[in-house]
């Protein structure tokens, strides 16, 4: 069920996180892929940036890279 | 000072390649856009799932540019600061750890040159973030809501941006005198949030305190003019920030860095 219609002034609104969600996700995703070690096992990274929208990859880069 | 440059380049290559300076403004932008967005459509997010039985008709006064503005704000103040802080904890702690800081340091650089290079980095890459995500509220909130005066927002941010480098030199210090980024980070988060409780109840005896700047912020955005003692608790910060820096100092240089 879709609570909001979509006219387009609101998709023009909400655009902006979406672009900027999917584009942490793959800056997450590419730093995940680069980085040596994290803390806690890769997969479970991958799978809370994949899943978890904006505070995935929030949480990633804040608790989950072992180098600063 | 050429080596202070290269200190100065050296951190900020490290903050391009973790991509902190990609994923910071990106997470402030969207803190932003949060509360204009979300006061904007509250009346049809109620409509839609409130779960309000039929014909209930509930008068929903529109929120005042200002006011939204000040949501905005109050936001930066809690999300951002805590995520600021977790972003830039452990950035001597860490280093310090991994033996990188002995590496660094066992060239003849004076410390106090290792510390305010990374004081500036941090402090430059924290007040870009605010600056763009506060943009993107003032500029959201000026289409959906009405006008506040571009020089109330860059004189309010001018504000924000001197909390803000508080905040991370506090953490700077800390990350210089614990060894595990984690304590650094937590005992920074609770000092600033003891701050500003103790600054909001106890207003008349805190009136140096630096917390009040976010009170001058948000006196600035509803009323047009500072707090009372908004130059007093100015220079407190500025004090604060310099003997901080110098405390960092001292004690690394007091440390061995094993």
């Amino acid at each position: 069920m879709n609570g909001i219609a979509l006219d387009s002034t609101t998709v023009m609104l909400l655009m902006p996180i979406a672009i900027i969600q999917i584009i942490l996700a793959i800056v997450a995703l590419i730093d995940l892929v680069r980085t040596e070690e994290t803390y806690g096992p890769k997969w479970m990274w991958l799978l809370i940036i994949l899943f978890i929208s904006l505070f995935g990859p929030i949480l990633y880069f804040t608790i989950g890279r072992r180098s600063y | 000072m050429k080596q202070w440059i290269t200190l100065f380049k050296k951190e900020q290559l490290e903050m391009l390649r973790n991509f902190k300076w990609v994923w910071l403004p990106l997470v402030f932008i969207i803190l932003g856009m949060t509360d204009p967005l979300s006061s904007y459509y509250m009346p049809r997010i109620i409509d839609a799932v409130g779960g309000m039985p039929e014909g209930t008709v509930i008068e929903m006064p529109t929120p005042q540019a200002a006011e939204v503005l000040l949501a905005t704000v109050s936001q930066l103040n809690l999300l951002g600061v805590l995520i600021i802080v977790l972003a830039s904890m452990g950035v001597i702690a860490a280093e310090r750890k991994s033996g990188l800081a002995a590496m660094v340091l066992v060239k003849p650089i004076p410390i106090i040159n290792y510390v305010t290079a990374k004081w500036l980095n941090v402090s430059l890459i924290g007040c870009v973030s605010l600056f763009v995500g506060y943009i993107t509220g003032w500029y959201y909130t000026s289409v959906l809501f009405g006008t506040v005066s571009f020089e109330l927002f860059l004189q309010s941010y001018v504000i924000f941006a001197i909390w803000y480098t508080f905040v991370l030199t506090l953490t700077i210090f800390f990350s210089a005198i614990f060894k595990v980024a984690g304590v650094a980070g937590f005992i920074t988060l609770t000092i600033v949030i003891s701050l500003s409780i103790l600054t909001n109840i106890m207003g008349d005896y805190m009136i140096w305190s630096p917390a009040q700047l976010g009170d001058s912020v948000a006196s600035l955005i509803m009323v047009g003019q500072l707090g009372d003692g908004f130059w007093l608790s100015l220079s407190v910060t500025v004090l604060l920030v310099v003997a901080m820096l110098f405390g960092a100092t001292k004690i690394l240089e007091n440390k061995e860095l094993e």
